[in-house]
């Protein structure tokens, strides 16, 4: 076989056929050139080949001549159009100089036959392909996260017996310490009896004066107290140990670790660290302990978690924080007269990593605190120590525009419906993604209530404000020419060609229809629930926005790994093709979604 | 005229009348793209060890209708050339002998047009077993492909000094490297090479 077609192997979907697959392509197969500019399949045609890019790019068009896919290197097209035997409703032009595979359909057909997975690669649904690539993830870098130690208090007692004692005594003495091992004590080291050596000596046929020395392994592996429990993990598992003595600097005995311990203190770490917030009694104590919430984000990433889970509980974590804070700092007084919210994405509960500390007091109108300044002060003191960095818009309660009494803030509000500008109508966002997380509740919700009252009665309002997703280029446009920026060459702003439109988009719409949500996950489902989005376009909004905050929560982590500043830029040619895949398709539900959006609030009226 | 006439004295030499067949004009549309690795770079005293072939009809190269086979030594192969290609001596247990793969060449060939990268030298070489086998040259038409790439880029640069190594050739017209020194994987790059330059509107830089 040519290696040419031994490399098609190394993507999917042929990475999941096997050699007598190869062999039938290898038999059908050819290599063909176009020049650009080639039609290789026109609309109302019907594929009678598949095509493999093996160099170069293929573009294809709408019945409009608008651009709406482009295929790169390893790329395959025309399988599900002919598996689903539609005629082809968009043109195929060679783009770049194109060399590939063709594949005749009824090799293909075969192929989807006799290989379901590779048939059903074809007709995976963005979660499906998502999950794929989690998958794929659990095995990545794990990061610099695991460093948690082995400490003494997920130890098991141990039980030490001489070489010479006989199994059954051996084992009574276990039972007593109820230990899940027996250590033998040699007088050149330890051996170490388990269930595996007692399978043995069951069958051994005459028993009954076996000593435990008989039936030992011996050396034991150990690993000193204090030892990663990364280290020791990968340890137990490359080597399947399941019971792992650990001793102190003069070797001896401490006790054993299990297995099983060691995959729960993992998965455990997130309960753990809540519950030491709760516990905090000290301002000192909390910040120690917030400090970790960082570390988490990484395990958690790695072991292929999904973001929205992860947002959703490092959002607890932060919730529970600031309110422990607030408790800290805040003047008992404080606490029935202001309301603590948090705003932008940490109102939506949408931070994945670090962001911004974006917060603000509301304070009852007779109350007026003389200890403003003072007070605020050593609560952003706190966050910066704990690692948030400052809002660069200056979104944080020392501004004085972020701590003001109730009706100064509403007057604020009748002020941004009135004069419509592009700084309040950034302000109305970032306040209306807002979420109360201490002191009287009651308070932000007098608030919330009178900005959508005071939409609902301007509802032109909404065109201003919904205007925005429009000032960034669309990102499918950037996809098919891969480099549009200068400087970032193969790759694209996620956030502004992609995470911003649909934010936004969901963020005027539950505001036009008073969604009181502020997790655009939660927008979605509301958008679904009053019958605006249909179930489909629900499910694919949601899988985009997993879609695109994983890669970019990917990318974060990376250039975190890296020690460079953290960007929105996520580069397209570290990415795997799979990943390719899934982002196109995220770009093209949110463009779509973007045209609804043009639509309804008939924005190319807006000037 | 002196072509014609050399061409119907190679015929004379003829000794199998099996391979007439190489003598007949052609008139197909396709092409052969040949690569053979030997023991050394002279044709007089060194061996062929593998052949790999490739048709190529139109724009398209028929890898389902490939050629390639390794051909079993009479002495062992020196390292140095081991080095070039790595066959190795235990690799070609299971090849054929050499006049049995010369056979199922021209079988494979017919009387199609050979094109090659450097191909005089691919030439000189199954030439080396064909005269004393049926007492003839390869008839066959030939095109060198690194002669097509030296045109187009003289065009461009007249006083110029051409670059014609291989590489330099695969990675101006940007064509997917595989693995060198097979005879098949080096036939296929040279077929894609072919295609690129007959076919491509683009011009060299």
């Amino acid at each position: 076989m040519i290696e040419l077609l031994e490399k098609l192997g190394d993507y999917p979907p042929f990475s999941l056929l096997d050699n007598v697959a190869f062999s039938k392509i290898d038999a059908s197969s050819v290599v063909a050139y176009y020049t650009g500019e080639t039609v290789l399949v026109d609309i109302g045609q019907s594929f009678d080949k598949i095509f493999v890019i093996i160099k170069g790019s293929v573009a294809s068009y709408n019945s409009n001549d608008e651009m709406i896919d482009i295929y790169h290197e390893h790329d395959t097209f025309g399988g599900i159009a002919y598996l689903k035997s539609l005629p082809v409703e968009s043109k195929f032009i060679v783009h770049e100089e194109l060399i590939c595979y063709e594949i005749p359909t009824s090799t293909f057909a075969e192929l989807c036959n006799d290989y379901h997975s590779f048939r059903d690669y074809f007709f995976h649904s963005l979660a499906q392909k998502v999950d794929n690539i989690k998958t794929k993830q659990e095995f990545s870098s794990m990061g610099d996260l695991m460093i948690a130690r082995v400490e003494r208090t997920l130890l098991h007692s141990v039980c030490i017996v001489p070489a010479k004692t006989l199994v059954t005594v051996a084992l009574k003495q276990s039972i007593e310490y109820s230990s899940s091992v027996i250590l033998v004590d040699n007088s050149n080291g330890y051996g170490i009896v388990t269930d595996t050596n007692l399978r043995k000596y069951i069958l051994l046929e005459d028993n009954s004066s076996t000593a435990i020395g008989d039936v030992q392994t011996t050396p034991i592996v150990s690993i000193k107290e204090d030892e990663l429990l990364f280290n020791v993990l990968m340890l137990m598992t490359q080597q399947s140990i399941k019971h792992l003595p650990v001793v102190n600097d003069s070797n001896e005995i401490l006790g054993i670790l299990e297995l099983i311990d060691v995959v729960s203190f993992f998965s455990s770490q997130t309960h753990l660290i809540t519950a030491q917030i709760e516990n905090s009694t000290s301002l000192e104590s909390l910040i120690l302990v917030s400090k970790k919430v960082i570390i988490i984000i990484d395990a958690l990433h790695s072991k292929g978690v999904k973001t929205r889970y992860i947002a959703k509980l490092i959002s607890g974590i932060n919730k529970k924080i600031y309110a422990k804070l607030f408790g800290f700092i805040a003047p008992a007084e404080w606490h029935n007269k202001s309301a603590l919210i948090l705003l932008g994405s940490e109102g939506r509960e949408e931070q994945i990593l670090r962001t911004d500390q974006d917060n603000a007091i509301i304070f009852e109108d007779s109350f007026n605190p003389l200890d403003i300044n003072e007070v605020t002060n050593s609560f952003i003191k706190a966050l910066d120590e704990i690692g948030y960095p400052r809002c660069k818009g200056e979104v944080m309660m020392i501004n004085p525009k972020w701590h003001q009494n109730l009706s100064k803030y509403k007057e604020m509000i009748d002020d941004w419906i009135e004069n419509q500008s592009s700084d309040s109508m950034m302000d109305m966002a970032i306040f209306f993604d807002s979420l109360c997380v201490a002191g009287n509740a009651k308070l932000y919700i007098r608030l919330r209530d009178s900005l959508i009252s005071g939409v609902k009665s301007h509802p032109i309002i909404l065109k201003h404000f919904a205007k925005s997703i429009e000032s960034f280029d669309e990102a499918l446009g950037i996809f098919s020419t891969f480099s549009t920026k200068k400087g970032h060459k193969n790759e694209i702003d996620i956030k502004k060609t992609a995470l911003f439109p649909l934010i936004h988009g969901v963020r005027s719409l539950s505001l036009e229809f008073g969604i009181v949500h502020t997790n655009t996950f939660e927008r979605i489902k509301e958008l679904n629930n009053i019958g605006f989005l249909s179930r489909e376009d629900a499910l694919e909004m949601i899988e985009s926005l997993e879609v695109i905050n994983t890669i970019r929560l990917h990318s974060a982590l990376k250039q975190q790994q890296l020690g460079d500043e953290i960007t929105n830029f996520v580069s397209l040619s570290n990415m795997g093709k799979m990943q390719r895949d899934v982002l196109k398709d995220a770009l093209k539900t949110i463009s779509h979604f973007k045209k609804l959006l043009k639509y309804h609030f008939q924005l190319s009226m807006v000037s | 005229m002196f072509k014609k006439l050399q061409a119907s004295w190679n015929k004379k030499g003829l000794k199998d009348r099996k391979y007439e067949f190489l003598f007949e004009p052609y008139d197909g549309d396709e092409i052969v793209v040949f690569d053979t690795e030997t023991t050394g770079l002279n044709p007089k005293i060194d061996n062929i060890v593998s052949i790999g072939a490739i048709k190529i009809k139109g724009n398209k190269i028929l890898t389902n209708d490939s050629f390639h086979i390794l051909v079993i030594q009479d002495r062992a192969i020196s390292s140095e050339s081991i080095k070039i290609h790595q066959i190795r001596n235990c690799d070609i247990t299971e090849g054929m002998p050499i006049k049995e793969a010369i056979d199922n060449f021209l079988d494979f060939i017919g009387n199609r047009k050979l094109a090659g990268y450097y191909l005089e030298f691919d030439i000189a070489m199954i030439n080396r077993y064909l005269k004393p086998m049926y007492g003839i040259k390869l008839p066959n038409q030939q095109e060198e492909v690194s002669a097509i790439y030296y045109d187009k880029k003289i065009a461009r640069i007249p006083q110029g000094n051409i670059d014609l190594r291989f590489d330099t050739i695969m990675n101006e017209l940007s064509i997917p490297k595989l693995q060198g020194h097979d005879a098949l994987n080096d036939a296929t790059m040279t077929a894609m090479m072919y295609l690129k330059l007959k076919y491509s509107k683009q011009k060299l830089n």
